[in-house]
């Protein structure tokens, strides 16, 4: 049986600074209390910064002596965390869980876990290839995704490079415009156009 | 032969016309010769030899499971001035190599071989409850009075609920051995005592599975100790000081490479062993074979062989087909083309396939045959012993002046050795002179001339081994005297150049074929003595006493350091297991019964079963 009186102290804990913290835990639905979604603010001077990262919770019956089990909701591009379905690498989810951390805790060294991957020991190794071998394009998409996944005005930044490809301009161009002019698509249009 | 003489004179009984028609062999070859007068001097080099592998097995019940244990936690207890645990924690770690830790104790130091394990340093002051204020503990987030809680030797404390919560979760999960403090990043060992007095309360079948589970790291965390893998299980380990690479026997009967756990195989390696039989066990070949040399008939389908030179096949059923393609085709055909069908494949490839796989399966043939022509000699082992011992005891009740037969039995056991050497060696040369792992060690020159090398020491043992199996299946038990000595003096000559050839062709294995390969393969030295039967663990009682003491001295000291701490338990378990072991020493069991009896296993009152280890007995 998940530890009831514990996981509500924990939310109420979380949550008292969370303007502070950056992280934030809330019930996913209100009647279960094993499920959980927690919010990370993408940390500064990385490529996640202004981005709000939605993670799912779940707390196994064993909880606290057994690791909650987080997945990233939002789509992100990191070597720890898989680009296909959000799957985290870190061992304090694993092995190197201890009773004494808390799902804040947790949810901070996922913030931590954005500012500084681990490509040595990563989830997705397409993503962990490009950082190492290539740091600069890693960096720009990585940012793209933020725009594109963890901002709310990034919504529907999909449908705009789509539309505009169909058009016949190229992906990377129209993606790289659109980010130019901060997603405004007639302006990215005219820019496209003109040259 | 002697058939005129025959006729001529009086009738004789069938033994001794077998007789005189083994006088041709009635010599002593050179090499029997050879072995007469070299005999001696070749038992000063095999001693050196065997010298150079040497290694000693013991066999481990679980009588004398935890004193194997208690011998190596007293020596590291009384020579670091440890606790139980922590001298546990540290054997477990450096995998119960107690040499090595002192070793590693002179070129590390104290400070790091301890942190390393992760043992304190130091132990935290916790004599006594510091104060009646309550204690906070950071897992449940509850205030708790002291008496509720629990503090590590590192000084962290939670309250005994979750202490316990967390206990049963690592026991459930397996890790036994290393429980570490919940605090993040304490690398500590929790305190065993602590451990079994809070599990106990609420779950005594985890608490006796965590038992188990430290008493079997003895076997699990150590790379001289493996169990016997006997089935049904004996409930042995095998311990070996020495060389690993080693073939050993348990008292139970079961014989097996010490290595890789499977039946001996020596002088196959673990890898080539491993191959041949999975190769055995799934007759790929044979399909391979059926695949290779049939197609199947377009009409109905079943498998025809080719059975001429041209590419016209006819199946049973009338029909005519292409062997290239399998297509069916009118009967009417020169040598290289059937009438009305144009299939394009006249090419060699087919063939060359065809060939080279015809060409594996032979070879692969070759070598099982022979292997299994020996196995299959070695099956009958029990037969000719008891057939053997028929015909010794009708001699030594016969008159006659020779009363000795202990020369028969000792060129059996011999020949038994021998024979296995020689199954085994089969196998072996297929590896080491095939393209399945050797490829590329050696050019094709290089690999003919060491083939030419070894075989001739094969072919010499074998007819050898084939002759004192010969002079061994004589009816001696009708010789006359002179007879009788005649066949004792082949057996006993014989079994001195099959030993002799067994060694020589180990030193070529060893030293001109596999020493030589970048990839090391280490196999089973040869055992003139034949493979080595561990022996029963054997500690004195003596120091068995003296660890018992040394435990009770230790958990003192852990007592007087603690204040409160209560080791009462842990005591009195480890004092009912002493009495035990003491009881059933002193019932006049034979200690010394090859064959363990079952009950033995399931004996009295014995706290663990352990004819199952702990994680298989989980899963049941
Ligand atoms: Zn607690
Ligand atoms: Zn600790
Ligand atoms: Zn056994
Ligand atoms: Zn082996
Ligand atoms: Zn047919
Ligand atoms: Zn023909
Ligand atoms: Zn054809």
């Amino acid at each position: 049986m998940v530890d009831i009186s514990r996981v509500q102290k924990e939310l109420t804990e979380c949550n008292r600074d969370r303007e502070v913290s950056g992280v934030s835990i809330a019930l996913h639905d209100g009647a279960n209390i094993s499920h959980l979604t927690g919010t990370i603010a993408g940390p500064t001077d990385s490529p996640y910064e202004g981005g709000t990262f939605t993670i799912d919770i779940r707390l196994p019956g064993g909880y606290p002596f057994e690791p909650p089990k987080m997945q990233f909701v939002t789509k992100v591009w990191h070597p720890n965390i898989s680009s296909q379905n959000g799957a985290i690498c870190l061992d304090i989810l694993k092995d190197q869980w201890s009773p004494a951390l808390t799902l804040k805790t947790a949810l901070l060294s996922l913030q931590a876990l954005l500012s500084s991957p681990a490509p040595d020991d990563p989830q997705d190794a397409v993503v962990a290839q490009q950082y190492l071998r290539d740091y600069p394009t890693f960096a720009a998409t990585a940012r793209y995704w933020t725009e594109a996944f963890a901002k709310s005005s990034s919504t529907g930044m999909e449908e705009k490079v789509q539309k505009l490809v169909e058009m016949g301009f190229p992906e990377d161009l129209v993606r790289s415009t659109l980010k130019s002019v901060d997603g405004d698509e007639n302006t990215a249009l005219e820019k496209l156009c003109s040259g | 032969m002697g058939r005129d003489a025959e006729e001529a004179s009086p009738p004789v009984s069938s033994s001794e016309l077998e007789q005189e028609e083994d006088d041709d062999d009635c010599y002593l070859s050179d090499q029997e010769d050879d072995a007469l007068e070299e005999s001696v001097l070749q038992v000063l080099e095999d001693e050196h030899l065997e010298d150079c592998h040497w290694s000693c097995s013991s066999v481990i019940t679980k009588e004398s499971l935890l004193l194997a244990q208690r011998e190596d936690l007293r020596k590291v207890i009384e020579l670091l001035g440890l606790r139980e645990h922590h001298a546990r924690t540290l054997l477990i770690h450096y995998r119960w190599d107690v040499e090595r830790i002192f070793e590693l104790l002179d070129q590390k130091g104290r400070d790091r071989l301890f942190s390393e394990a992760g043992i304190p340093l130091q132990y935290a002051n916790n004599a006594g409850p510091s104060s009646s204020t309550e204690v906070t503990c950071n897992v449940c987030f509850e205030d708790v009075p002291p008496s509720a809680a629990s503090e590590m030797d590192c000084g962290h404390n939670y309250c005994n609920d979750c202490w316990t919560e967390y206990f049963i979760v690592k026991i459930n999960e397996g890790q036994s051995r290393r429980v570490r403090c919940m605090t993040p990043k304490c690398n500590a060992i929790c305190d065993e005592a602590v451990i079994r007095k809070l599990v106990i309360a609420r779950r005594p079948d985890l608490a006796e599975r965590f038992e188990r589970f430290l008493l079997e790291s003895y076997i699990e965390d150590n790379d001289t100790v493996k169990w016997c893998p006997s089935i049904p299980h004996c409930g042995n380990a095998i311990r070996v000081k020495g060389d690993i690479y080693c073939e050993v026997e348990c008292t139970c009967g079961c014989q097996f490479c010490f290595n890789c756990s499977l039946q001996a195989h020596s002088p196959c390696s673990c890898m080539m062993w491993e191959l041949w039989i999975k190769k055995c066990r799934d007759e790929s070949e044979t399909v391979n074979w059926i695949t290779v040399n049939t197609k199947p008939c377009p009409k109905c389908h079943k498998p025809v062989e080719k059975n001429g030179g041209c590419n016209l096949v006819a199946c049973i059923c009338g029909q005519a087909f292409c062997w290239l393609c399998g297509g069916a085709t009118g009967r009417d055909h020169t040598w290289s083309s059937i009438s009305g069908h144009s299939c394009g494949r006249f090419t060699d490839d087919q063939t060359k396939k065809t060939e080279q796989a015809r060409r594996d399966l032979y070879r692969y043939m070759h070598y099982h045959n022979r292997y299994k022509a020996h196995t299959d000699s070695l099956k009958q082992e029990a037969k000719l012993k008891r057939d053997i011992q028929g015909k010794i005891s009708i001699s030594e009740n016969k008159e006659s002046k020779i009363k000795d037969y202990s020369w028969v039995i000792n060129g059996l056991n011999r020949l038994f050795r021998s024979r296995r050497v020689l199954s085994y060696s089969y196998p072996f040369a297929f590896y080491m002179f095939g393209d399945e792992i050797f490829k590329d060690e050696m050019t094709p020159e290089e690999r003919e001339l060491k083939q030419n090398l070894f075989e001739d020491q094969q072919q010499q043992l074998e007819f050898n081994v084939e002759r004192l199996s010969g002079f061994l299946e004589k009816d001696f038990q009708n010789f006359t005297d002179d007879e009788v000595m005649d066949t004792m003096k082949h057996v006993i000559n014989l079994s001195n150049v099959v030993d002799r050839l067994c060694k020589q062709m180990y030193q070529c294995i060893e030293n001109d074929l596999l020493y030589p390969l970048r990839t090391p393969h280490n196999i089973a030295p040869y055992k003139s003595k034949g493979l080595d039967r561990a022996s029963e663990l054997h500690i004195s009682w003596d120091s068995a006493e003296q660890s018992s003491k040394s435990t009770k001295r230790s958990q003192d000291e852990h007592r007087s350091q603690h204040g409160v701490h209560n080791n009462e338990y842990a005591s009195t378990i480890l004092g009912k297991r002493a009495l035990e072991l003491h009881g059933s020493s002193s019932d006049n069991r034979p200690r010394q019964s090859h064959k363990r009896e079952r009950q033995d296993a399931n004996g009295g009152g014995a706290l663990f079963d352990l004819n199952v280890p702990a994680e298989v007995a989980d899963k049941i």
